[in-house]
């Protein structure tokens, strides 16, 4: 048997049981990585070089390996956001999500590549080049947190974590074919999350069973006094019931959604997944989001920016991360600095965010967006009377080629009407598997969302679907 | 054509520094004596990832000047992100509640030219984080020519409240006391040191001229006073300024300046400013501020100077003048007011503290809290003057010897040859000579030799005794008596 | 086109960010795009509605004034390169 294969909660037993040391599965590991990153470019930082440390031997991870996006800051670890502004900068502190696991005993295997700042949704905006989706080398793993997300389904670690603002861990969790949970907004603790657009950002667990996301939820989801939205109305318990049910339960399709088109296998999966779910006592329905399905894209995009440019003003060469030593002004300085080390993308969306909240556009755009969120959570709000979940596509398509991205930039941004709303409303979303396309042999995932706090509910879904449509198997990296 | 007369319209911005231990969103130390850079950390040096946490006693510091300007406190407040690049900000932006203050709407009085008291409106108090301190100078200290700036983050992060007046300032007289006025009252609410040596008041002034002809001069801001003095030349320095353009027809810019206090000039700003409209900051969430905490923190607030000091005059009897220099500082008027306590009169306590202990106060450069004779020491002082058991010249000869050493009031009488709470030297002098003086007869029976058995001696000698409430050394008396006949 | 190309050039400035010919060009497109997808909000009746700011009505946490010391400053001199004794040292500002 070989140890990589095995899932986190059966990696953890084995090791708890002693069938195997902490030792040979992360050997095992190490050696399922040094066979696929040649093709996969899943990492930016190794830390697999050195024998394994666990803090804990007797936590709930005792000894199993895992990867973080490297947007979480790690103490003394190389930390980049996949931006060449960041240089080699070694945090002097960790981010409280890689404390609490590392405290439960999981040990790093290093720091995975993303989409500079996590702006993007391919994976491919990353100063260490594209990450490949290792059901297919040959396609993106999406993004941002797409090194998470390939890292996990290509079995270099058990579970990993990673960041979503807009979708960036429920997309590539489909595109790769793992799970990936979107907590509510203040479930997990932001703090060392190196932000993009602070009120949407979320840290999540990606993982090849759900009872392994429940796991990683359980440990992520404390409350940390250090991040100031991070709060508790109720302890969530994310213990796996193998008895839960979703009978009578209510899950809605969007009404405005059907008038979008679906890549055939998304429709063929919406469509099994519904079969799934009535087979299983839930009751379908429909909601309507008329604000949501036409104005959420423009109202995050101009949120995220507004809120990403004044994240990336610190970046200035003087205490960390790259800078230049023979500026003759401060000006010059920031500005070489940054021209330098920011990429293109990035830098688009800072100006557009600057644009934004410019004191003659700032009513108009950057104060009008900030209304129609409202608008956005109200009518979830008003949604979830009628609903307890709703299920829906996390894209309309399944990933497309490396170097195909869409000329337009702002269509790409429209594949994300999915997923950018949940952030919005500051609600949890899980990615599931459904099963790999006939044709292309590609993971097709979907989306369930539910109200603020229903994490343990949407998992509790999400287990009777693994259940009924399988887990996903791990990928073989393009290696045969 | 009639000559055109100016009138300053003048608000004034006023930064202080919270009186707190910690930062306003971490957890470093606002110890001002520290070396530089030590009291960093990822949330005030702006790391990536780092977020704001809010101090209490920020907030509650906040809400205590507020009040001590008259202001109410408001339920919700917000913070925003200011943004501006410079390297004294560590994120690029600053943390303020610029939009949306904890506290708003109060007033400070000044007196205006005519001596009348007038109200300058104060918009509000918000809460803001400060910037780094910058040295513009080489690290060896030399200034000419130096090449680098030196940055010292142990500032970035300090809590301060900005102070926003109304425009209703019209003179740097005005202005000067409306600081002076704010000093004193931030400092009585124990919200801030207000200590300008050590920057944590500084000022920024909008002046413009309204000119008789009906032409409006546009705002200048004028940036960087840090003292009193600094406020108001650089007052007087813009307004004659504006004038001057004014008067030969020109146009006032709308603009930000600077304040040179060396040079005594302001000059125009050199860096173009952004006015950029502020983001929420995501990172923190509204500050609530309920009803229970806004009556705990009005039941710390101590009575205001001008309520004290006129107190002092209507209840207490006490000139306008002494009672305004008693309450110039709250430690001084809380000795007074323990002195009276402790059964001094208040007007000779008032006395006292005025001249007296203020000046060996400033000669010794100490304050009040470590000065030596505590209040009731000098109330019983002033209370011995009152009963004649110590001359005015006496009470004063032991007071500065109390103030120069640790002793005890019994003690230093005797030390000093006064007699046990006796009555002798000028004061027994005082009484033989009013005895003398009443009894002329009995002077002249002695002095003409007719008082052959002493008679008419003992006689004088119990007078003398009686008035010094039998405090008189008969010895002593019989010698100053003797001495005094003879005269 | 709601902005030239002079205009975008001019925040980027703002921002800090020198930007090559083709940046330039790539950043006036997007903007522009962008802010006409922005437009679409003037389709909504939005007087009435509240900012959004918090997904509950939060209360920001208050933290006690207690003093406790970053333990690893030297984790952050050791970052950058333009630390003299104990001084970050940037270009001379000229200004006063």
């Amino acid at each position: 048997m070989e140890l990589y294969k095995l899932d986190l909660y059966e990696a953890s037993k084995g090791i708890k049981d002693r069938k195997f040391s902490a030792q040979e599965l992360f050997e095992s590991c190490r050696e399922r990585i040094d066979s696929c990153e040649g093709k996969i470019n899943a990492f930016i930082t190794r830390t697999d070089n050195a024998e394994p440390i666990t803090e804990n031997p007797y936590g709930i991870f005792a000894g199993v390996p895992t990867v973080l996006k490297d947007n979480l800051c790690t103490n003394g670890i190389r930390t980049t956001a996949a931006s060449r502004i960041l240089g080699n900068w070694k945090p002097p502190y960790d981010a409280t999500a890689w404390k609490y696991l590392r405290e439960a005993g999981a040990v790093l295997m290093g720091k995975v590549n993303m989409d500079e700042f996590a702006m993007g949704n391919t994976c491919g905006n990353s100063a260490f080049g594209p990450t490949h989706n290792p059901n297919d080398i040959s396609r993106i793993p999406g993004g941002s947190s797409g090194g998470s997300a390939a890292a996990v389904s290509a079995g270099y670690v058990p579970f990993s974590l990673g960041s979503d603002t807009g979708g960036s861990i429920r997309q590539p969790a489909s595109y790769c074919g793992v799970y990936g949970m979107k907590p509510t907004y203040g479930m997990v603790s932001r703090y060392g999350l190196i932000s993009y657009g602070s009120s949407l950002d979320q840290i999540g667990p990606f993982a090849r069973t759900i009872r392994d996301i429940q796991l990683v939820m359980s440990v992520l989801a404390q409350y940390d006094p250090m991040d100031s939205s991070c709060f508790r109305e109720k302890n969530p318990d994310f213990t796996h019931h193998e008895d839960a049910s979703i009978k009578g339960k209510r899950i809605a399709l969007v009404k405005e959604f059907q008038n979008f088109t679906l890549d055939a296998p998304i429709a063929e999966a919406m469509k099994k997944t519904q079969k799934v779910l009535e087979e299983n006592g839930a009751i379908i329905t429909e909601v309507s989001l008329p604000v949501v399905s036409k104005y959420a894209v423009a109202c995050y995009y101009a949120l995220a920016m507004s809120e990403a440019h004044t994240n990336l003003e610190r970046y200035d060469g003087v205490r960390y991360g790259y800078t230049v030593n023979d500026a003759a002004g401060i000006k010059e300085m920031f500005e070489r600095v940054r021209s330098y080390g920011f990429g293109s993308e990035v830098k688009s969306r800072i100006i557009a965010g600057t644009c934004l909240t410019e004191p003659s556009r700032c009513d108009e755009y950057y104060v009008a967006a900030t209304k129609v969120r409202t608008l956005i959570a109200q009518e979830f709000i008003r949604a979830f009377g009628e609903c307890d979940f709703i299920l829906q596509p996390v894209t309309p398509s399944l990933p497309h080629k490396i170097g195909e991205e869409d000329e337009d930039a702002m269509k790409g941004y429209e594949t994300d009407l999915y997923t950018l709303p949940v952030n919005l409303a500051g609600l949890p979303g899980l990615s599931f598997f459904t099963g790999y396309d006939d044709s292309t042999k590609l993971p097709v995932g979907l989306q369930l969302i539910g109200p603020r706090w229903s994490d343990s509910e949407i998992l509790n879904a999400g287990m009777i679907l693994e259940r009924h449509l399988g887990s996903p198997k791990i990928a073989d990296g393009g290696v045969k | 054509m009639s000559e055109l007369t100016f009138t300053p319209v003048i608000g004034i911005e006023i930064h202080i520094r919270l009186k707190t231990d910690t930062k306003i969103f971490c957890a470093c130390s606002t110890d001002t004596d520290a070396p530089a850079n030590t009291n960093i950390c990822p949330v005030c040096m702006g790391l990536p990832g780092s977020l704001p946490r809010l101090n209490h006693n920020v907030v509650e510091k906040g809400m205590l000047a507020g009040m001590a300007l008259h202001c109410t406190v408001q339920p919700r407040s917000l913070f925003f992100r200011k943004s501006y690049f410079y390297p004294d900000l560590p994120k690029g932006h600053q943390i303020s509640q610029c939009d949306l203050p904890v506290v708003a709407d109060g007033y400070i009085e000044v007196h205006d030219a005519e001596g009348k008291l007038k109200k300058i409106r104060v918009n509000h108090l918000h809460l803001e984080e400060d910037a780094a301190a910058m040295h513009h100078s080489a690290s060896d200290g030399r200034l000419e020519g130096a090449s680098t700036s030196y940055v010292d983050y142990n500032r970035a992060g300090m809590p301060l409240g900005e102070i926003v007046s109304e425009p209703d300032i019209s003179s740097s007289a005005e202005a000067v006391e409306y600081a002076m006025n704010l000093q004193r009252r931030v400092r009585y609410a124990g919200a801030s040191d207000a200590d300008l040596d050590k920057g944590m008041m500084r000022f920024d002034a909008n002046v413009s001229l309204k000119c008789s002809d009906g032409r409006w001069g546009r705002k200048v801001e004028v940036k960087n006073m840090n003292s009193f003095r600094a406020l108001e030349r650089a007052i007087e320095f813009e307004i004659k300024r504006q004038k001057k353009i004014l008067q030969s027809g020109g146009e006032v810019l709308q603009e930000t300046r600077h304040w040179n206090d060396a040079k005594g000039v302001t000059s125009a700003s050199r860096v173009k400013e952004f006015y950029r409209k502020f983001i929420v900051e995501p990172d923190l969430p509204p500050l609530i501020v309920n009803q229970e905490w806004i009556d705990r923190v009005t039941a710390m607030m101590p009575e205001m100077p001008d309520v004290r000091a006129n107190r002092y005059v209507h209840d207490m009897g006490l000139t306008q003048e002494a009672a305004d220099i008693l309450t110039d500082d709250k430690a001084t008027a809380d000795y007074f007011e323990a002195c009276v306590k402790a059964g001094a009169n208040p007007v000779r306590a008032a006395n006292w503290v005025r001249t007296e202990v203020l000046r060996v106060l400033n000669e010794t450069q100490k304050k009040i809290s470590e000065f030596r004779v505590k209040p009731e020491v000098l109330a019983e002082i002033v209370r011995r003057v009152d009963d004649r058991k110590l001359s005015t010249t006496q009470a004063k000869e032991v007071f500065d010897y109390m103030c120069a050493n640790d002793c005890v009031l019994d003690d230093v009488v005797k030390k000093l040859g006064i007699t046990e709470g006796g009555v002798a030297g000028n004061a027994l002098a005082e009484i033989i000579s009013n005895v003398i003086k009443a009894n002329p007869d009995v002077l002249a029976e002695i002095q003409s030799g007719k008082d052959t058995k002493g008679k008419k001696f003992k006689f004088l000698q119990g007078l003398v005794m009686k008035e010094s409430k039998g405090q008189a050394k008969p010895q002593e008396v019989v010698e100053a008596l003797t001495a005094a006949l003879k005269k | 086109m709601k902005l030239s190309r002079e205009e975008v050039n001019d925040i980027a400035l703002e921002s800090r960010l020198l930007l090559t010919e083709k940046e330039l060009d790539g950043a006036v497109k997007y903007i522009n795009n962008f802010l006409d997808i922005l437009d679409s909000f003037k389709e909504l009746d939005l007087t009435n509605v509240e900012p959004f700011s918090f997904a509950e009505a939060l209360e920001c946490p208050l933290r006690e004034d207690k003093v406790k010391a970053f333990t690893n400053t030297q984790g952050i001199f050791n970052e950058s390169e333009h630390v003299d004794g104990s001084y970050f040292k940037v270009p001379r500002i000229m200004e006063d």
